[in-house]
């Protein structure tokens, strides 16, 4: 009698615990998700999207409009970008590659539970075509935050907030390794960043490599792949075609970190590095506000 | 002295009253005259401004020509096109006439060769383009309003990067030249930021 009550106990503390970490993370079929498009971008760095004589939108953003704001129909949430001269290499892409997607519809969903802000990722894998650039990963996921502080100089020296209006495009530059021409040594990088003034990118990568661990980092004036303190964990899995990728993070961080605080918006962008790509060949998501229990672009609510 | 004589010579004879003809024939040969000439000289005016006339000179011909060929002025869904002078020839009838005499300077450089080789062009094109916007600028893009105006524009049926500038530019009192630069010929190389963006 005395073994079986010891069993039985201790089976139901193993199952008491097993449920506890089962409601950490949410009911995932709970939370409301929204379509984000990611997208081929060329060598559509900074300093193109910057130029009005190369892109039409640079006066939207002297103006303080966002990229989605005339890229992305508020109504259907389709993204209207070049992608078909680009993956023709008509305009913005020296390098075209066949077989290379132009668009990836991606599910998003957000939520946090007070300590912890969670991030899932969900879309079909499409084909690639792409040389294996990365052979170690055929799939990688980064998503960026900034706490509106990033700028950018418009070609009238005015300072436009850039992480607010694209996302990861404030470390985005023509002169990045994988760009026409650039060093290959040089990373992506925040014109004028530093930990110090608040003006950088935390950066969270999951990896499909086998034994890969995700990474925790930052881009200010230079991307650096660890030292984050905030990442809990990244998981990733492929069922069928489809890839579902979430993250864990803490809301409060370390340097190189941004903290999350409940009731602000913060900026985000992502990007899928699909069939091993890597460098500028990953598919890329325009900027969108995240909000903590805030409404915001997508809203990580309790 | 014989000119001052009223009795002969030809201006005598046109101050002279008809003598032979009635003042109904005279003025009726005279109505349709005027008609004839008035008539000829808009189809003159017609004429100059049919496309076939302007690439009459092959440095429209082989330039501008060639690439207002590959625009949506050009070829479009609905087959409306805007040839030249569309858009480069005012339509009411004083600027028409300003412009008009003004192509007599396009006529001098035609026969003095200031554009007649394709680097001769591209040396040229900044100047010559920079030309027309401040024209077009200066009219508020009347040429442009011939045919399109911001109050007709269906913005249901707008991509939303159009109905967004489009949006942007009523609020800021910009005209189409401002935006549209490039819209028919290449941009050329040397176009400043301000020259892009209004």
């Amino acid at each position: 009698m005395n073994k079986t009550f010891i069993t039985a106990s201790a089976l139901g503390l193993v199952l008491a615990s097993m449920a506890g970490t089962a409601l950490a993370s949410p009911d995932w079929s709970k939370v409301p998700s929204r379509q984000v498009t990611v997208f081929h971008p060329g060598t559509s760095g900074l300093e193109w999207i910057m130029k009005g004589t190369e892109h039409g939108g640079a006066k939207g953003l002297s103006k303080g409009e966002t990229c989605i704001g005339c890229h992305e129909d508020a109504k259907t949430l389709k993204i209207d970008i070049a992608t078909d001269k680009i993956l023709k290499g008509e305009k913005l892409e020296p390098k075209p590659i066949s077989g290379h997607v132009g668009t990836i519809p991606v599910s998003v969903q957000a939520a946090n539970d007070g300590a912890n802000l969670y991030l899932r990722f969900s879309w079909k894998e499409p084909k690639g075509g792409v040389e294996k650039m990365d052979k170690d990963n055929p799939v990688k996921l980064a998503v960026m935050l900034e706490d509106n502080k990033v700028v950018a100089k418009d070609s009238k020296g005015k300072n436009v907030q850039m992480g607010l209006a694209g996302g990861c495009w404030g470390t985005c530059h023509t002169d990045a390794r994988t760009m026409p021409g650039a060093d290959d040594k040089k990373t992506k990088y925040v014109t004028g960043g530093s930990l110090a003034n608040g003006q950088f990118y935390d950066l969270m990568q999951w990896k499909s490599g086998k034994g890969a661990k995700p990474v925790d980092g930052y881009v200010a004036d230079k991307r650096v792949m660890e030292g984050g303190k905030a990442l809990v964990s990244a998981e990733g899995k492929k069922d069928g075609d489809t890839w579902t990728v979430t993250f864990t993070r803490k809301l409060t961080g370390g340097e190189g970190d941004i903290a999350l605080a409940s009731g602000k918006t913060y900026n985000m962008g992502f990007a899928i590095h699909n069939d091993h790509a890597a460098g500028r060949f990953h598919h890329v998501s325009f900027g969108y506000t995240l909000g903590i229990d805030a409404k915001a672009d997508i809203t990580a609510a309790k | 002295m014989a000119e001052l004589n009223p009795k002969r010579g030809v201006w005598a004879k046109l101050r002279r009253p008809s003598a032979k003809y009635s003042l109904l024939a005279l003025l009726g040969v005279g109505f349709i005259a005027g008609i004839l000439f008035w008539g000829g000289f808009n189809a003159g005016m017609d004429a100059t401004n049919q496309l076939e006339f302007c690439i009459g000179c092959h440095e429209m011909k082989d330039n501008v020509y060639q690439e207002y060929k590959k625009t949506i002025h050009y070829s479009n869904r609905t087959g409306v096109r805007a040839a030249c002078s569309d858009c480069h020839v005012p339509k009411d009838w004083k600027h028409k006439m300003i412009r008009k005499i003004q192509a007599s300077g396009e006529v001098w450089g035609r026969i003095t060769g200031t554009i007649d080789t394709k680097e001769k062009f591209e040396a040229k094109r900044l100047e010559l383009a920079r030309h027309e916007w401040a024209r077009m600028k200066a009219s508020d893009s009347r040429e442009c309003r011939n045919c399109h105006t911001f109050e007709g524009m269906d913005v249901e049926k707008q991509k939303s990067r159009a109905a967004k500038q489009h949006e942007n530019a009523k609020k800021d009192n910009m005209t189409c030249i401002d935006c549209h630069k490039g819209i028919a010929h290449k941009k050329p190389a040397g176009m400043t930021e301000e020259e892009a963006g209004g």
